[in-house]
């Protein structure tokens, strides 16, 4: 039962469920990034736990890396956003950025 | 050696197209020497090939596994059309000189141009089915630029993006097929596909069959995909006669030819073929007669003449199909450049407006009706013999009754020519303006095409020896000229032929007298005049297109939450669908 794998999981499962959640309900932009990073960290950890289970350690842990580099720059772009989005319209609530879609 | 040849042969128009680039509309003359010295320099390269043209892959780039090597093949049918498009682009490129002359955003113009030769060649050397795609588009995309290049005419953008559109239609047809070889082959080496044709279910092989077809109908502007060439008439007139009548537009007759071997035994495919093709030549036919616009009616019989080839090429005459291409290319080039200095001389486009043109530009009047005289099928120009090969392959392979729409057509093709001649030339004079005839540059260019329209049947012999001795899977039998010219003399086909296109003369010179047969026929010239709804139907799945993308637009709520919750919904979907082994 407390096999390590299976914690591992229950953790990225876990991480995962949070960051969308956290994704779904909060209204505000940065908040919304922040659930996306947390979602991110439940990937990494499958990426690391699917090498050690295939044997790949290191193809996996490569992969994590890799895609630690890739959700850096998301999560400056989206910051980035955030910050010229709260400077042109004065809010960060996404229902109120619906203005965006056209 | 020869893989140098045909590397440079591509290589040196894109080559042209760069520097030219690079040079900057500052120096609108050192573009206009650039422009000619590289496409000269690919044309020359295009001729050279053609003594160098094997059943050899020659050029094969690794680029590693997924879609095997990029590989370019010199066979027959490849070096001769890569020559076509090279020289007639080059004397496109001359004729620019005088006709683009004081034109701002000259380096748009001719990179465009080279890129579209560079391109030309390629789509007809390579022997892999994607990188033929790859080319495909490439030209497709300079097709469009170079239609829209007067961007601040909102006409001609709309036939750009016209143009676009229908031939990508067409790219769709390409991809499948393509991919549908690869899947089951493995591969998407044209020749591998040619050979192992007979291996592939017959449905996977009907489907790359008819999206052939479709592909090859939407590039050659073929039923029903015809209303996007006189809508290309707005670009440039050089690159109308270029891109438009020689080159782009002989790349579906060039993929049928190349495909024919393996699609012949589709239940059904041949017949499509020919009824797509003689559809063509007598609906663009009839809406020649009516139009009143020089480049329009031009590009009308572009169709026509089109028509003709798709339908050897469906009756099984491959040779008389690429002979009657090579013949076209020529004199529709001469017609299309002449057309080209009557309108920068006159500056106008309306025929109306001409008449009596002759007396003030004898040279291009002479070098006009040359071209006509072939188009119409008058013997012993280019026209004559490759016309009445392609009506003899059509009267062994095809049912009578399409010869005879043929026939009637050809009939229609001189009605239609001597109209727009004498239109042009002779007559009333309409414009009171004093017009110029053509200038050096113009010549040079013209020159040359009138000498091939008078002289170039001659290489009919070499011609279909070259095709016999290189293609390894087409079946085509090798004539002499002399058994070539004895073969079209004795056909009863050629003197019916000649009969019909006589008639279509005497209705053009006797046109006063038949005015009550004008009356009968009017309601036939207000719908091809309509171009035979076929306007209206494109509109209508354009409006249709429109309407449905603005109904799923309400998909879109533009609320964050939302777009994540579909998203992670449409996960959770595809994983149960994984999970249950589909």
């Amino acid at each position: 039962m407390f096999y390590l794998p299976n914690i591992v999981l229950v953790v990225v499962l876990a991480l995962l469920g949070i960051g969308i959640y956290c994704i779904l309900i909060s209204r505000n932009l940065i908040k919304v990034v922040v659930g996306l990073q947390i979602a991110v960290k439940g990937a990494f950890l499958a990426l690391v736990l699917a090498g050690k289970l295939a044997s790949q350690i290191d193809v996996g842990q490569s992969i994590a890396l890799t895609v630690i580099v890739a959700d850096t720059i998301v999560a400056v772009v989206a910051l980035a956003l955030a910050v010229q989005i709260r400077r042109k319209f004065g809010t960060l609530d996404v229902h109120a950025l619906m203005s965006l879609r056209r | 050696m020869t893989a140098g040849i045909l590397l440079l042969t591509i290589l040196l128009p894109w080559a042209g197209a760069l520097f030219v680039w690079l040079v900057g509309n500052d120096h609108p003359r050192l573009q206009h020497s650039l422009a000619v010295g590289f496409s000269v320099a690919g044309g020359v390269a295009g001729l050279v090939l053609l003594g160098f043209a094997s059943r050899d892959e020659l050029v094969v780039l690794s680029i590693g596994g997924a879609f095997g090597n990029f590989t370019f093949r010199p066979d027959g049918l490849g070096v001769f059309l890569a020559a076509i498009a090279t020289v007639i682009g080059s004397l496109a490129v001359i004729f620019s000189v005088d006709y683009m002359h004081n034109e701002a955003q000259l380096g748009r113009y001719y990179s465009l141009v080279l890129f579209f030769i560079g391109s030309m060649s390629g789509l007809v050397l390579t022997g892999n089915l994607f990188l033929m795609f790859a080319f495909w588009e490439m030209t497709a995309l300079c097709s469009y630029a170079l239609i829209s290049f007067y961007n601040d005419d909102p006409k001609a953008v709309a036939g750009g993006i016209k143009a676009l559109i229908m031939t990508q239609v067409g790219g769709i047809g390409l991809l499948i097929g393509a991919i549908l070889s690869y899947s089951y082959l493995g591969t998407v080496e044209v020749n591998v596909l040619l050979e192992k044709a007979g291996a592939l279910p017959s449905n996977v092989l009907g489907i790359i069959a008819f999206g052939f077809l479709v592909a090859a109908a939407a590039k050659s502007a073929q039923f029903p995909f015809q209303t996007w060439l006189p809508d290309a008439m707005e670009a440039p007139t050089p690159v109308s006669a270029l891109i438009h009548a020689a080159t782009m537009v002989n790349a579906g007759v060039y993929l049928l030819a190349r495909f024919y071997p393996a699609f012949a035994g589709v239940p059904g495919w041949r017949e499509a073929v020919m009824v797509v093709g003689m559809l063509s030549a007598l609906l663009a036919g009839l809406m020649a007669l009516v139009a009143t616009d020089l480049k329009r009616v031009l590009a009308y019989s572009t169709v026509s003449q089109l028509g003709y080839m798709v339908y050897a090429v469906g009756a099984g005459g491959v040779f008389a199909s690429q002979f009657h291409l090579f013949s076209h290319a020529i004199f529709k080039a001469l017609l299309f450049l002449g057309a080209g200095a009557v309108i920068h001389a006159a500056g106008t486009r309306d025929m109306r407006e001409m008449g009596g043109l002759g007396k003030q530009m004898p040279f291009v009047r002479t070098v006009f009706v040359i071209g006509a005289l072939a188009l119409a099928g008058i013997p012993v120009l280019n026209g004559f013999w490759s016309k009445e090969l392609v009506l003899e392959a059509g009267l062994q392979g095809g049912a009578t009754w399409m010869f005879g729409v043929m026939l009637f057509t050809a009939g229609l093709t001189a009605l239609y020519t001597f109209r727009c001649v004498w239109m042009v030339f002779y007559g009333e004079a309409h414009s009171h303006s004093h017009v110029h005839d053509a200038g050096p540059a113009m010549k040079t260019a013209l020159a040359p095409l009138a000498a091939g329209t008078l002289l170039s049947w001659l290489l009919a012999g070499n011609f279909a020896h070259l095709l016999e001795k290189t293609l390894p899977y087409h079946e085509i039998h090798a004539l002499t000229l002399v058994e070539i010219l004895e073969e079209v003399i004795l056909a009863p086909a050629t003197w019916i032929a000649l009969g019909v296109v006589g008639l279509g003369i005497l209705f053009w010179v006797f046109r006063d007298a038949l005015r009550l047969w004008q009356e009968v026929f009017a309601g036939i010239g207000q719908i091809a005049r309509q171009s035979f709804g076929f306007e209206w139907l494109n509109q209508a799945i354009v409006r249709t297109t429109m309407q449905v993308a603005e109904d799923l637009r309400n998909l879109q709520t533009g609320v964050l939450n939302w777009n994540v919750l579909a998203i992670a919904l449409t996960l959770l979907v595809v994983v149960v669908i994984l999970s249950l082994g589909a």
